[in-house]
């Protein structure tokens, strides 16, 4: 399957919503420790097994995160860890980019997450504890919720409501909140230690799923979160991030730290289902594709960006 | 844009010998390491052709303050190495707002300034850092060196010259995400990180936990800004995405739904109260902000986890690259404290020998920082920042708090732990020192020569009848070296031989040594401010140095003096230099003169300046069939390509370099930058040796040459590269 070599240390893949082949990856040099970052926007050709570049966008720091727009095709914004955030349109020229850049966040921001059904809007999750809800056509967030205690590392819109959405911070919370609402309307305190990623299942909308640094990914049921519905253990090292399969209801699939992608069943009592070992350094992200069952991104601090079928070696 | 000026300081604070230019290693591996780097790692040069033109009035009015890396935006940052030491050093002991409003001014960030220079076009941010590679294969093989007992000294990192921000940068994120790997690893960590958590519940936004906060002032200018309903200026989309966008809008119902609900259940002063709070709580972390005790915690931290690190035994962790640098980060290797780079364990002694010893003192120090900041800003920043302050007892008080006290202590608990320290990681760390103390002494040698040209000391040609002739002679045989010390008795004999230091400072350039080079071209360009070949060399060195307002200005310059295009050039445009003006004007100079091969290779120079890196190939190309001939314009093709990641083109754009002059020194060692670039460590060492074997004298070249012998895991000839025997080089490595 196809590999993408980018120059500095991946941090995020994303796959279009619009384009089965494409995929927008988000990169920091040294690591995102200090440096550049630069966006690729990439293209898988059907016949050849080389990924194109369609376009890069250089950044004055490190790249965290992207999310393409829900509403428009060639539109994605790009988490920077300055504290701002860009939005670029692919289609335009470089020197027409960025569109904007939103500088409110006092730190890094670490996570974004577009609307799937209110699409004109996305949140952005900071070091800065804050999250902050933005539409395109606003040069200034609409909201800042500022309630977690320290980082927050992913912020994750509910598929059915759209006014709702959870946070993971490094708090060791996960919160769930209601844009409507002036605070949050629910404290889940998930784990012992900081809870990197969140993410809601796409066919149940009370499920929603946390990772964290204790190596484990749990699933709460919102309705009653005292206890989580299931545990999954099975990594080495920090769980980076989660994501619920757009396909299949109780498949999820991970990465973490121990440098694996591993896809779980979280119904069943052996969940680990794939253990992906392809990357050499930090596996830091994932995605799945929701135009095509089963296909699979991953991208980490080897600089290398896999895209491959489920059930496939990423290698091969 | 700052931290990379610091680093690779400019003119200012380079290592000496070589330049501030990204055409060293040391420069690249800033790049790679501090980022921003659309310095592009292999220069474009000047064109050696000889013209003159007569001269009038000088069309730059400030030629010190444009010299290459003299900070020309930020005057706080005087790049001197040790002044900036200091300043740091001063700042570190602060626990008011002070250093935290000076790191802001220090870290608006690049972009803005970009924006801000020309605001027309909006220009890319200018930064790609090709050489990310030659990073990670250098910290691979500071892997390799540890684990094979073999003390690694590793080629320069410039780090000594990260501004405070970035240290908070590589301090702060380096110690969330270590965090994040090792958690769950070691009780002690565990109970670090749960104070962490307590103490930064405590003052809700975690000062403590991530350290100082740079960016918190801008945030509140943001609310102000937002309070008073000032926008920011969008981009404006040129297409119809917006249009679209607004039908989507009309779609998905009004988007100002939420903003109105919230308002409903807030009243419209929600907003206001939210920023008041905010206000509030900013002040509170303005005052919790302590600036050591933040630091020594944030510290402890990472070294807690590099102890978890050593004890892992897994070996795919052990050859994780970051893991490394990480260690070394909590090593205090690459962690900066406040204060000072501070080198682990035993270093200390030698590093303070040598300040103190070699001659400088603090008080020298302070005087040398005054001199070189013009001590009435540095005095009115000081009182500006702090009107409510006495200054003086202000300065007293922290310059003491600093340096006896922590100072002292910092100095003790790193010697004590360097007794203690296990053996391997000692050999790691003395390598390092080696390294560190070398930078202190090289920069300590650059002090002197900064931006200044220095002359040799024993010259033969002084007292030679015509060395100007002499010069010209040795400069077309390729003898560069020579042609320098010809060329240099010219200057003095005659300082106002405008064309003598032009000539000087190609021949530096072609010789690899771009410091000297620019020192010589300023001077040239001070004894004739409309020599065209100056103005283009000018331009060239200031986009090189990604100094987009200077180089416009050169290049705007060169078109003004010409004979032929001067009328294109419109007075008014002097005061407010647009790149999009600017290239205008020059395209419609290559339509007026198709032929003319000097306006294509200044289109090129601007494309560079814009990263269009496609049409400033094109550019040069075209001027390339009008003259074939030109060496150094096919070295310029050649660095163009290397940036636009065509290096294997570029290697053949330099070899029609070679073909047509085999001296040219510069062109062989940007051959082995761009094998290093490519992987090919071997073909370049070769290509480094070559160039070394025609001027030993190119410390750019033998810094090359080092990482490339580490990177391909030869440091068996580490040694040779290091007493610089180039005959046993040469023999191992044979072109």
């Amino acid at each position: 399957m196809p590999v993408f070599k980018t120059p500095f240390n991946g941090y995020s893949v994303k796959f279009s919503p619009f384009y089965e082949s494409r995929l927008a990856v988000a990169t920091a040099q040294n690591f995102g420790i200090l440096g550049n970052g630069r966006v690729h926007v990439i293209d898988l050709s059907p016949s050849s097994p080389v990924i194109n570049e369609l376009i890069a966008f250089d950044t004055a720091d490190g790249v965290y995160d992207v999310a393409w727009s829900e509403s428009h095709d060639s539109v994605l914004v790009a988490a920077i860890a300055d504290g701002s955030i860009k939005i670029y349109d692919t289609a335009l020229p470089p020197h027409s980019n960025p569109l904007r850049s939103l500088k409110e966040h006092a730190r890094e921001v670490h996570g974004l997450d577009y609307n799937p059904t209110r699409r004109d809007s996305f949140l952005s999750a900071s070091w800065d504890d804050s999250v902050k809800l933005w539409t395109l056509d606003r040069p200034g967030s609409l909201r800042t919720f500022r309630e977690h205690a320290y980082c927050v590392y992913s912020a994750s819109w509910n598929p059915k409501h759209a006014d709702v959405f959870a946070s993971a911070s490094g708090d060791c919370t996960v919160r769930i909140w209601d844009v409507r609402e002036p605070g949050s309307t629910m404290i889940i305190p998930g784990h012992e230690h900081e809870i990197l990623s969140c993410d809601w299942n796409k066919y149940d909308d009370c499920l929603i799923a946390s990772a964290s640094v204790d190596k484990s990914i749990k699933i709460w049921d919102v309705r009653n979160y005292r206890v989580p519905v299931s545990v999954l253990n099975g990594h080495g090292y920090a769980v980076r991030k989660i994501k619920f399969s757009p396909h299949r209801r109780n498949l999820i699939v991970s990465c973490s730290y121990d440098m694996t992608v591993c896809l779980w069943d979280f119904m069943v009592e052996d969940a680990l289902v794939g253990r992906y070992d392809h990357h050499t350094e930090f596996a830091v992200g994932v995605d799945l594709s929701v135009l095509v069952d089963g296909l699979m991104a991953s991208t980490g601090w080897d600089e290398l960006v896999y895209v491959w079928q489920q059930g496939m070696d990423p290698r091969a | 844009m700052s931290m990379r000026e610091l680093v690779t300081g400019g003119a200012a604070c380079a290592v000496s010998g070589s330049s501030s230019s990204s055409s060293n290693p040391l420069g690249a591996l800033a790049n790679a390491l501090i980022g921003s780097s659309s310095k592009t790692q292999e220069r474009l040069k000047e064109i050696p052709n000889a013209a003159a033109a007569t001269s009038h009035t000088q069309f730059y009015d400030d030629p010190v303050a444009a010299l290459p890396g003299s900070e020309l935006d930020h005057p706080f940052l005087q790049s001197n190495a040790q002044g900036s030491d200091f300043i740091r050093g001063f700042r570190t002991a602060h626990d008011n707002g002070l250093a935290d409003a000076w790191d802001e001014i220090q870290r608006q960030p690049h972009l803005d300034r970009v924006y801000n220079a020309a605001p027309a076009p909006p220009i890319q941010p200018t930064l790609d850092g090709p050489p990310q590679r030659v990073l990670s294969s250098f910290l691979h093989s500071f892997v390799d060196s540890s684990r094979s007992g073999i003390p690694l000294h590793p080629t320069p990192l410039p780090l000594l010259g990260l501004s405070q921000g970035d240290k908070q940068c590589i301090r702060d994120r380096s110690s969330i995400m270590a965090r994040h790997f090792f958690a769950d690893k070691s009780e002690e960590f565990i109970n670090s990180q749960v104070n962490a958590l307590l103490s930064s519940l405590e003052i809700d936004s975690d000062s403590h936990a991530k350290g100082p906060m740079p960016g918190r002032f801008r945030e509140l200018e943001d609310y102000w800004n937002e309070s008073q309903g000032i926008l920011k200026p969008g981009a404006h989309a040129a297409d119809g995405w917006v249009t679209e966008f607004s039908q989507h809008r009309a779609q998905h119902g009004d988007p100002d739904a939420w903003a109105h609900s919230f308002e409903q259940q807030h009243g419209a002063g929600g907003w206001a109260s939210e920023f008041e709070q905010e206000q509030a709580q900013l002040t509170l972390v303005d005052q919790m902000r302590g600036g050591n005790i933040v630091n020594l915690a944030a510290i402890e931290q990472t070294r807690m986890l590099a102890h978890t690190l050593s004890q892992n035994d897994d070996p795919k962790f052990q050859n994780s690259k970051f893991l490394q640098f990480v260690s070394k980060m909590s090593r205090g290797e690459l962690i900066i404290d406040d204060n000072q780079v501070k080198p682990a364990s035993g270093s200390w002694a030698t590093e303070y020998q040598q300040q103190f010893n070699g001659g400088a003192s603090w008080a020298d120090e302070f005087v040398h920082d005054e001199v070189s900041h013009g001590p009435a800003q540095w005095v009115n920043e000081f009182a500006t920042e702090r009107e409510q302050e006495p200054v003086d007892d202000q300065w007293v008080n922290e310059f003491s708090k600093l340096h006896v006290d922590d100072w002292a202590e910092e100095f003790g608990r790193q010697v004590g732990e360097g007794a203690l320290g296990d053996s391997s990681s000692d050999n790691w760390a003395t390598a390092y020192d080696e390294f560190l103390n070398e930078q202190v002494a090289s920069k300590e040698r650059s002090d002197a020569s900064t931006g200044v040209y220095v002359f040799s000391d024993m010259n033969p040609y002084v007292g030679h009848p015509n060395p100007l002739k002499e010069g010209q002679e040795l400069f077309r045989k390729g003898l560069l070296s020579e042609a320098v010390l010809a060329l240099e008795a010219e200057v003095m004999k005659n300082p106002e031989n405008a064309e003598g230091w032009r000539l000087l400072g190609i021949t530096h350039a072609e010789n690899d040594d771009d410091q000297q080079a620019i020192a010589a071209m300023m001077r040239a360009q001070e004894a004739d401010p409309t020599n065209l070949e100056v103005l283009l060399a000018l331009g060239v060195s200031h986009t090189n140095e990604l100094e987009q307002a200077a180089a416009l200005k050169y290049l705007y310059g060169w078109l003004r003096h010409h004979p032929k295009y001067g009328t294109l050039a419109l007075p008014e445009l002097v005061d407010s230099l647009y790149y999009a003006d600017v290239a205008r004007l020059f395209n419609e100079a290559a339509q007026m003169s198709p032929e003319d091969a000097d306006v294509h290779v200044v289109l090129g120079v601007l494309y560079n300046l814009s990263r269009e890196y496609d049409k400033a190939i094109a550019s040069f190309k075209t001027a390339l069939k009008l003259q074939p001939n030109d060496y150094s314009l096919w070295n310029k093709l050649g660095a163009t390509q290397a940036n636009s990641v065509q290096s294997a083109d570029a290697i053949l754009a330099y070899q029609q370099a070679l073909d047509l002059k085999p001296n040219y020194v510069r062109a062989w060692a940007n051959m082995g930058i761009s094998y290093a670039n490519q992987g090919m460590y071997e073909d370049s060492i070769r290509y480094y040796v070559r160039a070394l074997a025609m001027n030993p004298k190119a410390d750019n070249a033998w810094q090359y040459l080092r990482i490339s012998l580490s990177c391909a895991s030869r440091n068996d000839m580490l040694e040779a590269c290091d007493s610089r025997n180039l005959e046993l080089l040469q023999k191992e490595f044979p072109l």
